[in-house]
């Protein structure tokens, strides 16, 4: 009884955050003023982090919160702040043409890289998906791939240093 | 007794999960009434002492109606939105800045059963929903088209985003000690008297977290987001009514939030030398609020670049030196220990 209930909760719980995810990334597309579509933004990745609750995952829902609302959404924010984003400017309207065909490319290059390994690796489906604890996300990291985190690491690494260097080199002007 | 108990027991758990939570998000909101209304009154009170007056003294006695009559007046007012703003974001700014807040207080350990709800990744959900905060702040200063308003949540922002690195460097050391992110887990780790706490392993990140604090909820000497003498209010300049009402109340539900995370991690608690239990979550929770609002008193606002300064120059790098030398005590200190024979299981 309670597990058809919880069955169904599941169901709605995963209906609801779909909606929150394509009305979200759709106000953020679509919506001229920026601030409105920022908010979009942020209702979008609000819905990921339901899902990643709907798959026990909740340190990756959290970490999701954490760093993509309070911080990388905070900073972008701050530079929409600070730019000129009145919903009447010169580049608030919808783009068509060479633009939009790049724009297109760019979207479908994630789908054309992800879904052959996808489809050559399937993931079992399971009723109930494996509850992952932060430790064991910790051992992972340090053992079984610690390459790719490293690799990853590097890459932050630099990508800060470029961010110093550059604002450096502005400042000595 | 027993009809209670087999009434309870006829209850599909689903049912009673949601009667619990239910029943803890009335207890929050009541909780959270009764901190602002008591706070109100002691921020006027201990600010008059410290200043040597009186305080208020008119409604009631010793004045203590006063925050009643504040409350009425806020609900009462009317609310009004400044021309050319768009309602939609203007409203959202205070409901966003508020209804988080909710959330931060299911974790807190108030004693071994009073838990709203006992996660194992109660710190991280508490840093997590707090960051919305700051969106609430930029999006009430942009929306409210004024430039106190910008001005404010642009220094809001800086502020928060700077002062959550060391608050997190100084939890994660405390994390990494206990080897677990549960509330409860970390106040069972401690012990009674002053001497088993946590702060005394970790003074240094207990420091750290206290500067942090004033920080992140925007408190003297770091309010400058609202800055009252430069910014006539900062990024609540255009509310009125229950619109600043409401942030006002997040305001000071953040204080309570972060006073007792302070208390859960370094002060042992709800354990005390004798007869745990959530009185003494309380005391030490509100002992650390009566001295937020002494330090208010007591010092002036610094510059804005002075409070930059602070943080990215001494605080993070203290915190990152903390953290490291907490991870090299917990590396050696069973080795050198277990050398010298005097390790126990560890």
């Amino acid at each position: 009884m309670t597990d058809t209930i919880m069955e169904y909760l599941a169901y709605a719980a995963y209906g609801v955050y779909l909606l929150i995810i394509i009305g979200g990334s759709a106000v953020a597309v679509l919506e001229k003023n920026l601030v409105r579509a920022f908010i979009g933004l942020i209702a979008t990745l609000f819905g990921v982090a339901g899902m990643y609750l709907l798959l026990q995952s909740p340190f990756l829902a959290f970490m999701q919160l954490l760093i993509y609302i309070g911080a990388v959404a905070v900073l972008i924010f701050f530079a929409i702040m600070l730019a000129d984003s009145r919903s009447d400017g010169d580049e608030a309207g919808l783009v068509f043409g060479k633009k939009f065909i790049r724009a297109a490319l760019a979207g479908l290059l994630p789908i054309l890289l992800l879904t052959p390994p996808i489809f050559v690796h399937p993931a079992s489906t399971e009723l109930l998906p494996d509850v992952v604890t932060v430790a064991e996300i910790g051992k992972g990291l340090m053992g079984e791939y610690v390459l790719a985190f490293e690799l990853i690491s590097i890459i932050l690494l630099v990508a800060m240093a470029g961010g110093v260097f550059l604002a450096m080199d502005r400042r000595k002007k | 007794m027993q009809e209670i108990c087999t009434f309870f027991e006829n209850i599909p758990p689903l049912a009673l999960d949601v009667l619990w939570l239910v029943a803890v998000l009335i207890l929050v909101i009541a909780y959270i009434t009764v901190c602002a209304l008591l706070l109100v009154y002691l921020e006027r009170k201990v600010a008059g002492f410290v200043q040597r007056r009186p305080g208020p003294y008119e409604v009631g006695p010793y004045g203590i109606l006063q925050s009643a009559c504040d409350a009425v007046k806020l609900v009462v007012k009317q609310i009004i939105k400044p021309a050319h703003v768009d309602p939609g974001l203007y409203f959202l700014a205070p409901i966003l800045s508020f209804f988080p807040v909710l959330l931060l207080f299911l974790p807190l350990p108030f004693s071994r059963l009073l838990t709203g709800m006992n996660v194992n990744l109660g710190i991280l959900l508490v840093l997590a929903f707090s960051g919305i905060n700051v969106i609430a702040v930029l999006l009430a200063g942009v929306s409210s088209n004024n430039k106190f308003g910008l001005l404010g949540a642009a220094r809001g922002v800086s502020q928060s985003v700077a002062y959550e690195i060391p608050l997190l460097l100084s939890t994660l050391a405390i994390a990494m000690m206990t080897g677990s992110l549960s509330f409860t887990e970390i106040v069972e780790g401690q012990g009674g008297w002053p001497w088993q706490w946590n702060i005394i392993l970790q003074p240094v990140a207990f420091v750290i977290f206290i500067f942090s604090m004033f920080g992140e909820t925007n408190r003297l000497p770091f309010d400058l987001p609202e800055g009252e003498s430069e910014l006539t209010g900062g990024f609540h300049t255009e509310y009125s009514g229950m619109g600043f009402g409401l942030f006002f109340l997040a305001e000071y539900a953040n204080m309570v939030v972060v006073c007792s995370i302070a208390t859960a991690l370094f002060l042992g608690g709800y354990k005390g030398p004798f007869l745990d239990g959530p009185w003494w979550f309380l005391a030490k929770s509100w002992t650390l609020l009566f001295f937020m609002l002494w330090v208010r008193f007591t010092y002036p606002r610094i510059r804005f670049d002075q409070m930059l300064n602070l943080n990215w120059k001494w605080l993070l790098p203290l915190g990152v030196l903390n953290l490291l030398a907490t991870a090299f005590a917990m590396k050696f200190f069973p080795v050198v220990a277990n050398f010298f024979g005097f390790g126990g299981a560890a």
